[in-house]
């Protein structure tokens, strides 16, 4: 392939101003995603998160019925899913995964009957695995005002989240609030998952939330390394995967998606440190 | 001064209407090491939640230097040592970055070590001998090496209570003697060192006073005087587990 038409292949897509904002919009989320995910990697909250994105469906739907923004909708609902499993799980004998897969399936299915009973123009198929390039001017704002308003609190509590990760025991007994440390946490979740929906959809928002973080895991074993690596990956996974997702003619989300795996899957085998291949030749010797 | 840091009076504390700890009192002294024993689930672990703070009693109260739980905290006086199954040994941090934890309360909101919070680490690494694992994540330790970066992250907090849970569980015997060598190190400062254990046989070798624990606390005091086959039978529901206890 000459230089030439590599360079067509990046800049042809970018005279559309749909495929701009697209790039744009995937990019932002896909660093949201990645910083986030690297805390979800660590405190084990992949099935939390899993378990928010399904539960924020009737959120979404009732936020078009009320015509309120998506966010707000699918925020109270992300929340109060979680409300829910803490709630029965600290009251009731069920076990926590348990009371995950029965809260968010519940929540999901609620969105799915709220969606076949309003006649309206709501597409069912773009809010389970997003659709980037139609992406409309408000929500394109409420996805850079989301993004920002993460990014802050991420920034800020950088240190606080990751000691609670390690050692909430520690951080309580230094006066730290670690109720407020979790749903801090957890609003993030739900924020996030809010503004990726867009993007990759609640069905593979999960993805954006534990691939780069579990990648970058794989190749570091500093935090502030692990982060910047997954936002790295993260970054370069969203451009490209929307870029052969237009070449293609393919789902963006999944593009995205399959992007991430694939760099995990290098990471698993390649890392210097932790990869397969280092640890079957040590095993070896 | 009161010599006295830690008074727990009348404290009774349940866990769903459950009573985890009945009417439980006990002091500790200002430079002592006292040994906490007890069977699993005697309330072990509820004693050192009261201590740090966790858990309200519904009945007494627990004091720490004359403070309230609360303002104890707000001043980092109490630090925990997590058992070693307890800590996630792959998180990608270093033993330098688990000191400076030590130092959050003395931080601002976004955490920034200043000079002193620096010193403080590279003094904890050096009273520990851990200065030149500094830069390691915590999970290429030895066992008491990582006993010993926990240690570190209490000086640096400059806790005056230091809670041991378990430390010498699955460490061996040369390592558990250099871990203890530092704890009387420590005690020898001033430190106040709450330790629970299962190795009965080495209590009665570094131990002050001892605190026997079976829902409520037994007896407490010089181990010595507590110490007894006698006591020791009734915080374990009248077997002696282990040989080679005093008969004093």
């Amino acid at each position: 392939m000459s230089i030439e038409a590599i360079w067509q292949w990046f800049a042809a897509p970018l005279q559309f101003e749909f495929m701009v904002k697209a790039i744009f919009v995937s990019a932002l989320v896909g660093v949201v995603c990645s910083v986030l995910s690297c805390y979800m990697t660590l405190k084990g909250w992949a099935l939390m998160g899993d378990a928010v994105s399904h539960a924020v469906l009737p959120g979404v739907v009732l936020a078009y019925i009320l015509n309120i923004p998506l966010a707000i909708g699918a925020f109270v609902f992300g929340l109060g899913s979680v409300i829910s499993i803490g709630f029965i799980k600290s009251n009731t004998r069920i076990k926590e995964d348990t009371v995950m897969g029965l809260v968010f399936t519940g929540f999901f299915a609620f969105g799915l009957v709220l969606i076949s009973k309003t006649p309206s123009s709501i597409d069912l198929m773009h809010i389970l695995f997003g659709n980037v390039l139609g992406i409309s001017e408000q929500n394109l704002i409420q996805t850079i005002i989301i993004s920002s308003v993460t990014m802050i609190f991420l920034m800020i509590l950088r240190k606080d989240l990751l000691l609670f990760c390690f050692d909430a025991t520690h951080a309580r007994s230094i006066g730290l609030n670690t109720t407020a440390l979790y749903y801090i946490l957890l609003s993030l979740l739900a924020l996030t998952i809010v503004a990726a929906q867009q993007t990759v959809g609640i069905i593979l928002v999960i993805a954006m939330l534990v691939t780069p973080g579990a990648t970058a895991y794989m190749l570091s074993d500093n935090f502030d390394k692990m982060t910047l690596i997954a936002a790295a990956s993260g970054i370069f996974s969203s451009v490209m995967g929307t870029y052969i997702s237009y070449h293609l003619d393919a789902s963006t989300g999944g593009c995205i998606v399959v992007l991430q795996t694939l760099l995990f899957v290098m990471a698993m085998i390649f890392a210097p440190k932790h990869g397969l291949l280092v640890r079957t030749i040590k095993a070896t010797k | 001064m009161s010599n006295i840091t830690v008074k727990v009076e009348d404290c009774t504390v349940a866990y769903n209407g459950k009573v985890a700890l009945h009417e439980a009192n006990l002091q500790l002294n200002r430079g002592s090491i006292s040994g906490l024993v007890g069977m699993n689930g005697s309330g072990k672990s509820t004693l050192f939640k009261a201590i740090m703070g966790f858990v309200k009693p519904i009945n007494g109260h627990v004091l720490i230097k004359g403070m309230s739980m609360k303002k104890a905290q707000k001043q980092n006086l109490v630090a925990y040592i997590p058992q070693s199954e307890d800590v996630d040994w792959n998180f990608p941090i270093s033993v330098q970055d688990v000191v400076m934890m030590g130092r959050y309360g003395y931080m601002n909101l976004l955490r920034i070590p200043r000079k002193n919070d620096h010193r403080a680490v590279v003094e904890s690494l050096a009273r520990t001998n851990m200065s030149e694992f500094k830069s390691r994540q915590i999970g290429e330790l030895s066992g008491g090496q990582k006993k010993r970066a926990f240690v570190a992250r209490a000086l640096a907090q400059q806790a005056q209570i230091i809670l041991l849970d378990e430390p010498f569980a699955g460490v061996d015997v040369k390592t558990e003697k250099a871990l203890i060598e530092l704890l009387v190190e420590l005690r020898n400062m001033g430190h106040t060192i709450l330790i629970s254990t299962h190795d009965l046989s080495s209590i009665s070798t570094f131990c002050d006073d001892v605190v026997l624990i079976n829902r409520t606390i037994l007896a407490y005091g010089p181990t010595g005087e507590v110490f007894t086959r006698e006591n020791i039978a009734r915080t374990f529901d009248g077997m002696v587990p282990v040989e080679g206890i005093s008969n004093s």
